[in-house]
Order: structure tokens, then C-alpha cells, then sequence
């Protein structure tokens, strides 16, 4: 694929772009709101919930995200789930996510030391408060680290979409390679893109994780 | 679901099973020594350690397949779909494998290391005979964690025409147009894999555990 | 005659099959410092934490200023009484941590104020007045704006005390406030606590500071096996009746400021 060509494609270039971070951020946003309901439900919804939604998870995350994938979007129209594919595709991204961030957060919660909770039942603070105003912040902070890799994660994985043709970055490259004859620079060029989708997304993390550094006991 | 559905299956699972013990084995072997060379005294052997662990746990698995599949016969090298399958999920396994085994080295109290050295050992018999065996130890449960990761991650490879279990179960969705119970048959396979490597792992778990 | 500050009637907690706490009786008098001391896994903590309902006793009355505590006594066995009720009785204490407790995503004020702001629903100006008078007691009023991982064992235990000093209770419980702290460290808290005595609060102090108990505790209790094996004030239970367990266990506080039991006029060297 000569320069000329990487030109002339700019504008569907950035068409897919857009269309990668329309699946990556609303589904990672999604997937982390689903996972914080399902990982609350876990924490105080008593055992036999917490049994079902482990083992539902245990599926998600047992399973290929391809396959999952494959299984709304071909299966859901069966059951009157007639999604288009970026839908579809959306949806997938959230639940799968939802799996991972749904561990993440019981396992931020399970760390938040205890005593830090009897503080606050000490000052007079109900449950509710003590949720929002101690375990939630100390949770959102113990588990920034895997919360970001989870996001390059969910990243990686919108590229799958493009197997169910949503028109993501993936989809948009392989079809101008094809076009021209050119799989391997299409192929490379995507390399390029999502290494440095990646590599930012890592490393405002890691400044974010640096910023938030003195919230953090030793 | 008929009995030539599910053999079929099955045989697309024996293949995703095989490719990914044949990966992880081959990314353990070459992550240690990717491990080794971040772990280098040399500036340039770190350097591309490093470059190569961040490309490739930067860029999605189907897109380092698609750059293997269609690159690789550009430099002469015409590999079947599955050499460059196993040779993709190796590349990228390897990557988070000595990344884990790195972080396994690191971590080592430095407190034994400064025993074996008060009681004589050279800097390689330190390596071999304390550091090593416990940055193993400490990894172990990563390494099955990753396999179990890879043998979800082969699925992928239904997209350089491998006839794994997923590419198995789109074909016959196709043909008998009933997704959702071919679909669904395939997680199970796969749930069922991720079963046996975990219980693998667990008794290999416990052979390295002993004398903990 | 007022109701004493804290009465326990019969008090037991069980974990599980295990009697950690077995049929305590104690009071305390408004104004007074008590001393709980005894070996490790003695029930001191759990005795404390029972004081505080951060663990429902399983048998007896705990009554703070004459209200019951989380229980009260039914005409057939005790009902649990409402949350509501459990909230205010419980305001009347505050609780200071051995391991301090801070919440590491809020300032030293911001510690100090936010259950004054959420809990007491000051506005914020009125919460950081307040909390900054508490944590210039303490000593810390330079030090508002750190976070707890930019303080040091003993400003972080300050802090605590503050937080717990703000929402103005009638009782500090203390659990081995100096007991996860360097030994230069100790001094700045115990000075905290010293004053506190010394302005009459009530406090309950679980310590092995056997020195500062000595000196500073009007009530001493010796807990064994989740019994009270021994009380009184401190020159009573310190000098006079040699219990054989009291005398083996301060045995090991002798190295530890426990020498003033012998030349009672030192300070506790704290
Ligand atoms: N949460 C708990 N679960 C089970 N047993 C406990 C728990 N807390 C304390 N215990 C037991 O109760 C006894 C008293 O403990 P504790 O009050 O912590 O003693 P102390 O503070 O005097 O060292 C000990 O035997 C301890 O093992
Ligand atoms: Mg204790």
C-alpha cells in the first residue's frame, strides 16, 4: 500500500477509528457499570445469588469472546434479538467485559481493609454511606491498575468485531488491503494503529496511577 | 444436536487443544528467554525485550495473525494456515509469559539472595539454584492462567482458515442453521478444555509445591 | 445519682464454639480512664469492640449513660433494637484503631470532617472549622492538607483521635493505640491521651503501656480467658493483692516501663 494510496483512504481510516471508539469507550463505560452492579449483587445480595452470578461469570469467562460474539449475532435473531452488528457488537463488549470488571471489583472490594469500614460504622455512618463515601473510593483505587488493563483488553477485543463486519478500524483497513491487492501493508498499517492506541492508553494510565499515588497507603 | 454434529466438534476441539498446548509450551520456552534478556546486563538486549513484550501485548492477536499470515509469505516463507497459527499464539504468549516470569524474578525476596550469598554461591548458582526455582514457583499459577487465556485466544485462528472448534461450529451453524445450540455446544467444549487445563495445572501445582 | 458511663451486665460473645468473652460485669464512671490489660487473646479487643457494636455481644446488658446498647432486655430474652436507636446510642463513642484506620483517599481534614459533613450534615465550612480545631488538639493543624501516606504512625494515630474527637462523644475507646507504632513514636500520642484524662473524658484504654496505665488509669481491669480476673484502681491492682497470673504477666512489662512497679515515683517515660 504505497503513501498515495494511505491518502486517499484517510477519511474511512478515520471513519474506522471512530467507529473503534464508539465500540471501545460506551462498551468499556458499560461493561464497568455492569460489572459494579454484578460485583455489588455479589457482595450483599446473600449466597444463592452470588452462586448464580458466579457461575454466569464463570461461563463468560470460560468462553471465547469470538464465540460469544458469534452466538448474539447469529443466535439472538432465533430468539427475537435482531441486533445489526455494531449493536450487537456494543452489547457483546459490554457483557464480556462486564465478567472481568465483575472479578476486578469483588476483588477491590474483599481488599479494602476492614477496619477502614468499622471506622466509618464508628463516626455514625450508615451503610449506604460507607459504600459511597469509603469502600467504593478505596475500591475505584486499588483496582486502577487492572481496571486500565482491562481497557487495552477491551481495546484488542473491538477488533474482533470486525468478523461480524462492524465497519471498526479492522474491518476498514483489511477492506482497503483487499481492495488493492495489499493484505500484508493493510495488516501492518493496523499493527501500527492499535500499538499506538495501546501504548497511549497505557501510559496515560500509568500517569493517572502516578498522580493518584499519594491516596495509597504504603 | 446429532452424533456427526457433536464428532465433529469434538474434532475441532482436539485442534484447538493442540495448538494451544503446542503455543503455550513454545511461548513458556521462548518467554524465558525474552525473561532472560530483559533481565540482561545489556542496554540493547532489554531494549528490544521490551519492545517486543509491548508490541506484542499492544496489538490484538487477530491482528498479528493477519500480519503473520499475509507478511510472512512476502519474505519468502509460505507457512500453512496452522504453523501460522501455533506461530502467532506462540509469539504472543510468549510476550505475557516473560512478562509474568520477569515480574516471578523481581519479586524474590531479596532477603534469600543475600543468603545464598553469605553462604558462598556465585552469582550463576544464586540464578539457578535460588532465584530461578522460585521465580518458577511463583509464576506457576500465571503460566495456567495464561493457557487458559491462549486456549480462548485460538479461537482467532478460524480467521487464517484453521478448522479449529470455533471455525468448526461457524461452519456447521451455517449449514444447518441452528446457531444457538452449535454455538452453545462449543462454549461447553470450550468451558470443558478450560476444566482440564486448570485441573492439570492444580496437580502440576502441587508436584512443584511440595517442599514449600 | 447519674448512670454510670458504661455498664456491662453478663456480657458474653462466642466465635462459633469458642467463648471469647464470658460473662463480664464492669463499670465505668463518667470521667474515668479504665485500663484494660491482659494477655494476648485474652478478649480485650473483643470486649472493647462489643463497647462500640462493631460485634453484637450474644448474652448480657451493655447500657452506655443508662441506654441500652444494641440489645435490651424483653420479656422473653433481650429484642434487638431498631438501627436508628443503635446510631445514636453508638454517638456517644468514639473508637481509635491500633492500626489507625485513616481512609487513604481523604486528607487529614478531610479524615476529620467528612462524618461531621455526612454524618452530623454540617456544611462544609462549618465541618472544616470544626475539624481543624480537633486537629490543632492533636497538634496537627499544619499538617491538614496531608494525605495519611504522607504522615508519619504517630500523626496518623493523632488524626484518628481527632476524627474520633470531632463528632464530640461522651467516651474514647482506645484498642493499642501505641501498639503498631515505633517507640519514639509512642510519646506523641500517649501526650494526646494524657490530656484527654486530664479534661475528664471517659476513656477505655485497651494498652501494654503498663506505665502509662499505672499512671494515668483510675480503673484497671486484668482480663484472663475472656474473664475479669482482677480490677480496682491502679496502685490496687498494681501493688497490693499479688495475684500469681497478674504478677507473672507483668513480669514480661518489665523491660517495657513496667519498672515504675518498683520505684513507683518515675514517670512513665513516655
Ligand atoms: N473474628 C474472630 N473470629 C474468631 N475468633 C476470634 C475473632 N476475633 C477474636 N477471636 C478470638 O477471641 C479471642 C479473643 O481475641 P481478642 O479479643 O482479639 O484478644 P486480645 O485483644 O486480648 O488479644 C481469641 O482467642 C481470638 O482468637
Ligand atoms: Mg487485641
Amino acid at each position: 500500500m504505497n503513501l498515495e494510496l494511505i491518502r486517499a483512504s484517510i477519511p474511512e481510516i478515520i471513519d474506522g477509528l471512530g467507529f473503534t471508539l464508539l465500540m471501545w469507550l460506551p462498551g468499556s463505560a458499560l461493561a464497568l457499570a455492569l460489572g459494579l452492579l454484578v460485583a455489588i449483587l455479589r457482595h450483599y445480595g446473600g449466597p444463592a445469588l452470588d452462586r448464580g452470578l458466579q457461575a454466569l461469570l464463570g461461563v463468560l469467562r470460560g468462553t471465547p469472546f469470538l464465540v460469544q460474539i458469534f452466538l448474539l449475532y447469529y443466535g439472538g435473531p432465533f430468539i427475537g434479538w435482531d441486533f445489526d452488528a455494531p449493536t450487537a457488537g456494543l452489547l457483546g463488549l459490554s457483557v464480556y467485559g462486564a465478567a472481568y470488571f465483575a472479578e476486578i471489583i469483588r476483588g477491590g472490594l474483599a481488599a479494602v481493609p476492614r477496619g477502614h469500614v468499622e471506622a466509618a460504622a464508628c463516626v455514625g455512618m450508615t451503610r449506604a454511606q460507607t459504600l459511597r463515601r469509603v469502600l467504593l473510593p478505596e475500591m475505584a483505587l486499588l483496582i486502577l491498575p487492572s481496571t486500565i488493563n482491562m481497557l487495552i483488553v477491551l481495546m484488542k477485543e473491538t477488533a474482533v468485531l470486525s468478523i461480524i463486519t462492524v465497519p471498526e478500524l479492522t474491518a476498514v483497513i483489511t477492506g482497503i488491503g483487499s481492495l488493492h491487492f495489499a493484505y500484508a501493508e493493510a495488516a501492518f498499517m493496523l499493527a501500527v494503529c492499535y500499538w499506538g492506541l495501546t501504548e497511549a492508553t497505557g501510559l496515560l494510565g500509568r500517569g493517572l496511577e502516578r498522580r493518584l499515588q499519594r491516596f495509597r497507603l504504603a | 444436536m446429532t452424533w456427526a454434529v457433536l464428532s465433529l466438534l469434538l474434532a475441532g476441539a482436539g485442534v484447538t487443544a493442540a495448538i494451544s498446548v503446542v503455543s503455550v509450551i513454545g511461548g513458556l520456552l521462548l518467554g524465558i528467554a525474552i525473561c532472560g534478556a530483559s533481565l540482561a546486563r545489556s542496554r540493547a538486549l532489554r531494549g528490544c525485550a521490551a519492545v517486543y513484550v509491548s508490541f506484542f501485548r499492544g496489538v490484538p492477536l487477530l491482528v498479528q495473525l493477519l500480519l503473520l499470515y499475509h507478511a510472512l509469505p512476502r519474505l519468502g516463507l509460505d507457512l500453512p494456515g496452522i504453523a501460522a497459527a501455533v506461530l502467532g499464539l506462540t509469539l504472543c504468549t510468549a510476550a505475557y509469559q516473560a512478562e509474568t516470569l520477569r515480574g516471578g524474578f523481581v519479586n524474590v525476596p531479596a532477603g534469600l539472595i543475600e543468603a545464598g550469598r553469605i553462604v558462598g554461591m556465585t552469582a550463576r548458582q544464586i540464578m539457578l539454584r535460588v532465584r530461578a526455582p522460585i521465580a518458577l514457583r511463583l509464576t506457576l499459577p500465571a503460566v495456567v492462567n495464561e493457557a487458559i487465556l491462549i486456549l480462548k485466544a485460538s479461537s482467532l485462528v478460524s480467521v487464517v482458515g484453521v478448522a479449529d472448534l470455533t471455525r468448526t461450529a461457524q461452519n456447521i451453524a451455517s449449514s444447518n442453521y441452528r446457531p444457538i445450540e452449535t454455538f452453545a455446544a462449543a462454549g461447553a467444549l470450550y468451558l470443558l478444555l478450560n476444566i482440564v487445563v486448570g485441573g492439570a495445572g492444580a496437580g502440576l501445582g502441587r508436584m512443584v509445591g511440595r517442599g514449600r | 445519682m447519674t448512670a454510670p458511663a458504661i455498664r456491662l451486665s453478663g456480657v458474653c460473645k462466642n466465635y462459633g464454639t469458642h467463648r471469647a468473652i464470658d460473662g463480664v460485669d464492669l463499670v465505668v464512671q463518667p470521667g474515668e480512664v479504665a485500663c484494660l490489660i491482659g494477655p494476648s487473646g485474652s478478649g480485650k479487643s473483643t470486649l472493647l469492640r462489643c463497647m462500640a457494636f462493631l460485634e453484637e455481644h450474644d448474652d448480657g446488658l451493655i447500657e452506655i449513660a443508662g441506654d441500652p446498647l444494641g440489645f435490651a432486655p424483653g420479656e422473653n430474652g433481650r429484642i434487638r433494637l431498631p438501627d436508628r436507636e443503635i446510631a445514636r446510642v453508638r454517638r456517644s463513642i468514639g473508637m481509635v484503631f491500633q492500626q489507625f484506620n485513616l481512609w487513604p483517599h481523604r486528607t487529614a481534614l478531610g479524615n476529620v470532617s467528612e462524618a461531621l459533613r455526612f454524618v452530623l450534615r454540617l456544611l462544609r465550612p462549618a465541618a472544616e472549622r470544626r475539624a481543624m480545631a480537633y486537629l490543632d488538639r492533636v497538634g496537627l493543624a499544619d499538617r491538614a492538607g496531608h494525605y495519611p501516606s504522607q504522615l508519619s504512625g504517630g500523626q496518623q494515630q493523632r488524626v484518628a483521635i481527632a476524627r474520633a474527637l470531632a463528632l464530640e462523644p461522651r467516651i474514647m475507646l482506645f484498642d493499642e493505640p501505641t501498639s503498631s507504632l515505633d517507640p519514639e513514636l509512642t510519646g506523641e500520642v500517649l501526650g494526646v491521651m494524657r490530656g484527654l484524662a486530664a479534661d475528664g473524658m471517659t476513656m477505655v484504654i485497651v494498652t501494654h503501656e503498663i506505665g502509662f496505665a499505672a499512671h494515668v488509669a483510675q480503673h484497671v481491669v486484668f482480663l484472663e480467658q475472656g474473664r475479669i480476673a482482677l480490677e480496682g484502681s491502679a496502685s490496687a491492682v498494681f501493688r497490693r493483692p499479688w495475684n500469681p497470673r497478674l504478677a507473672r504477666f507483668l513480669e514480661t512489662y518489665l523491660d517495657r516501663g513496667a519498672s515504675m512497679l518498683i520505684a513507683p515515683e518515675q514517670s512513665d517515660g513516655a
